[in-house]
């Protein structure tokens, strides 16, 4: 990863969503990722599920996982912070395949999340740690091909997965 | 008035069919007591999420129909849920409410505005294609196999009493994990 961060456009991210297979992404509306939506929005082979919270957002998925339907989660970082008790109760205790991007709105990308003044910032990678969940950071478009090896990581350790989006998508 | 949770289950268990039913809190044992299946899914420990797992299923199973056995504290904790759900339009989806107007598993305390609460109002404006609400378990016995049948997302309120039935029902410890392999399994063959 090298610093600053750079923005990655929605079609290259589009475009792994695709080659990971995913049909339905369940989202509460991420301004981090909103370029990247508003390209979902268009498409006809992904469905968008649009969710009022991120409790809701990780048990669609998870429904989904069970009804056999390929899906990715798209948060920001906020959500992720919201819904802590679903993460654990559904991501863990029912080892649920969840795949997320999660976006890091408001980080100064000419630093390493964790070194971020903001506690939105930096506390995400450490809140996925304390969960034992795995994540990535994903910070520019040579970091995209980590996305489709940590959405199979997922489904083969049944356990949730986090890209960390690290600049705003273009 | 209002009927039983016991009464109101047996109802909507003659009737199931291939139905996947997803429930949660007080409704977790008598149900599966009453209704054992391997097309259960249990909702515990994360509370107010019966009814969005039950969505991602249908959404994922257009062609299975999917019931949600839902409690009002467990639904007011994730209410915009009845927004989301209507907003996706599952026409596989029944979405059934055990309505006592209290916390039970907790100790029984009423949940916020009990005596003026219309949860059926609530899905109606939020968009769901119907909803009823029954307090005489007769007439919900008449209407249920119909109401099951009609393209959803369709809500129904089950105005229940707020007596203690947990002691009648001897239902193994369900295994929430368990259960989720086993639909999966049943719905994809892996």
């Amino acid at each position: 990863m090298t610093l600053p961060a750079q923005s990655i456009p929605a079609q290259t991210l589009l475009d792994e969503l695709r080659r990971c297979g995913v049909k339905f992404i369940v989202s509460v509306p991420d301004t981090h990722q909103k370029s990247l939506l508003a390209l979902l929005d268009t498409v006809n082979d992904i469905r968008v599920i649009t969710c009022c919270t991120e409790d809701e957002a990780v048990c669609v998925a998870m429904g989904l996982w069970i009804g056999g339907a390929p899906v990715a989660m798209m948060i920001q970082h906020a959500g992720l912070y919201a819904c802590v008790n679903h993460l654990r109760g559904v991501g863990l205790d029912l080892k649920a395949p969840l795949f997320m991007m999660v976006g890091l709105l408001g980080r100064d990308v000419n630093k390493m999340p964790r070194e971020n003044i903001g506690s939105m910032v930096r506390l995400a990678e450490p809140l996925l740690d304390t969960l034992g969940i795995k994540h990535c950071l994903v910070d520019g478009p040579a970091d995209v091909q980590q996305i489709e090896p940590a959405y199979r990581e997922a489904l083969r350790s049944e356990a949730p997965v986090a890209v960390l989006i690290g600049a705003p998508t273009a | 008035m209002a009927m039983s949770r016991g009464e109101a289950l047996r109802a909507v268990a003659q009737h199931r069919g291939e139905r996947i039913v997803v429930s949660t809190m007080q409704v977790v044992r008598p149900w599966h007591s009453i209704s054992p299946s391997d097309l259960n899914l249990s909702c515990v420990g994360f509370m107010g999420g019966a009814s969005t797992l039950g969505l991602g299923v249908a959404l994922a199973q257009p062609g299975r129909r999917v019931v949600i056995l839902d409690g009002d504290g467990s639904l007011l904790m994730q209410l915009g849920s009845i927004a989301t759900i209507a907003g996706a339009a599952p026409a596989n989806f029944c979405h059934i409410l055990f309505q006592n107007g209290v916390y039970e598993t907790s100790g029984s305390q009423p949940i916020a505005s009990a005596d003026a609460i219309d949860f059926a109002q609530m899905a109606k404006g939020a968009g769901y294609k119907a909803a009823y609400t029954f307090d005489d378990v007769g007439r919900f016995r008449e209407e249920v196999a119909g109401i099951l049948d009609e393209d959803g997302p369709v809500f129904v309120v089950l105005k229940i009493d707020q007596r203690d039935e947990m002691a009648e029902w001897n239902a193994p410890s369900v295994s929430a994990l368990a259960e989720t392999r086993t639909v999966h399994r049943a719905l994809t063959g892996v």
